[in-house]
């Protein structure tokens, strides 16, 4: 009874302030980081140890098809397996410090606004 | 004694339960990891289509467990992927369910666990990976190998940089998938083992390794959902990193 007069009005504000609303969350939705909670805390934990290893599996087999392929039997197995040592440090040191949590790649602090994502 | 020849590791046997034909020199038959495959999809088309039949505005139990396995995965996306990421629901979802299913059947007595079978999750992880490697070079073109660049590196170290680039995100799948087989594996062999204490060891000091198991159970249903959840999300992530590069 209280505002019945101006209910249609007052619906059409509503609806336009929520479609801004939901506009603004969706903007901000993709940008903000996942706040780590204790359970995503713990699929952290899980996930370094095999980063490291992955890459040495990736860096030694690449190695040996590449000796095999080309016939220079030990040196290219022991190159890459030191690059993927390197590529496994890389990875680790990317997931423990949240440099862009897609492993692999480079840091998404370049373009995005993230505050505490120093360049490397 | 019969169990004298049971190795905690004769739970990943494979068994083929129906001989088929080889296919092209595949072998395609009906194995007791299809068997668990075939009822880990029919128990999630039942959850999700008996949880959505009613629709009702106040949602009963499987409603509402249907509702929140959506909502968690919507979710998930919406916060690593953004908008865009809308589109990779279904991909997403279904990795999630196949794989949150496959590790909860697997805690089941005399069940098979397909999850722990790397051949399983590297068939997974390396169709994730495919997929988002052309997705990104569809996206961006040849500009995506401007991913293996890293920024603010002078390009005296790019011959350095690149090969460990390359490597780092080659590593990918692996890593993916060899998470997942691994955990759930050493969980199971574990599980077995200690299980195996408690006959050995008698009436006598079987209730540790007793409790263990218990213990042990508990942990194991936290890693099945962490997996599914690790794996969702770092698809998502890789979706993510595939469409805005940087």
């Amino acid at each position: 009874m209280t505002n019945e007069r101006e209910k249609p009005a007052s619906l059409e504000q509503l609806d336009a302030k929520l479609r801004k609303a939901r506009a603004e969350a969706d903007e901000t939705a993709g940008r903000t980081p996942r706040p780590e909670g204790a359970t995503s805390g713990l699929g952290f934990a899980l996930r370094i140890g095999v980063e490291l290893v992955g890459a040495l599996i990736v860096g030694g087999g690449l190695g040996l098809l590449l000796d095999r392929w080309l016939g220079t039997k030990p040196w290219l197995m022991l190159v890459f397996f030191v690059l993927g040592a390197a590529a496994g440090f890389l990875n680790v040191y990317r997931v423990a410090t949240g440099l862009g949590q897609g492993v692999g790649y480079r840091p998404s602090g370049t373009k995005k606004n993230g505050t505490e994502r120093p360049e490397g | 004694m019969a169990a004298e020849n049971h190795s905690p590791l004769e739970q990943f046997q494979i068994k083929t339960l129906i001989s088929l034909p080889k296919i092209g020199g595949v072998d395609v038959s009906f194995t007791n990891s299809s068997l668990f495959m075939v009822i880990a999809l029919t128990l999630i088309t039942v959850f999700l289509v008996m949880g959505t039949r009613r629709r009702a505005l106040v949602p009963g139990r499987w409603q509402c467990m249907a509702e929140m396995s959506y909502e968690f995965v919507a979710n998930l996306i919406r916060d690593t992927v953004g908008n865009e990421g809308r589109k990779y629901f279904p991909l997403v979802f279904s990795l999630f369910m196949f794989i949150l299913f496959g590790n909860l059947l697997g805690m089941v007595p005399y069940s098979f666990t397909y999850t722990s079978h790397i051949v399983v999750t590297f068939g997974m992880a390396i169709a994730v990976f495919l997929g988002v490697t052309i997705l990104g070079f569809a996206r961006h073109g040849l500009h995506f190998l401007h991913f293996f660049v890293p920024p603010g590196v002078s390009p005296v170290l790019w011959p350095l940089m690149i090969p460990i680039e390359i490597i780092s995100y080659l590593s990918r799948p692996i890593s993916l998938s060899v998470r997942l087989f691994a955990n759930l594996t050493a969980g199971h062999t574990m599980l077995k083992v200690f299980a195996g204490f408690v006959i050995s060891l008698g009436i006598v000091g079987g209730f540790l390794p007793l409790a263990f198991v218990v213990a042990l159970s508990g942990l194991e249903f936290l890693i099945a959902f962490l997996q599914a959840y690790v794996f969702t999300i770092l698809t998502c992530f890789y979706i993510k990193d595939a469409l805005h590069m940087h």
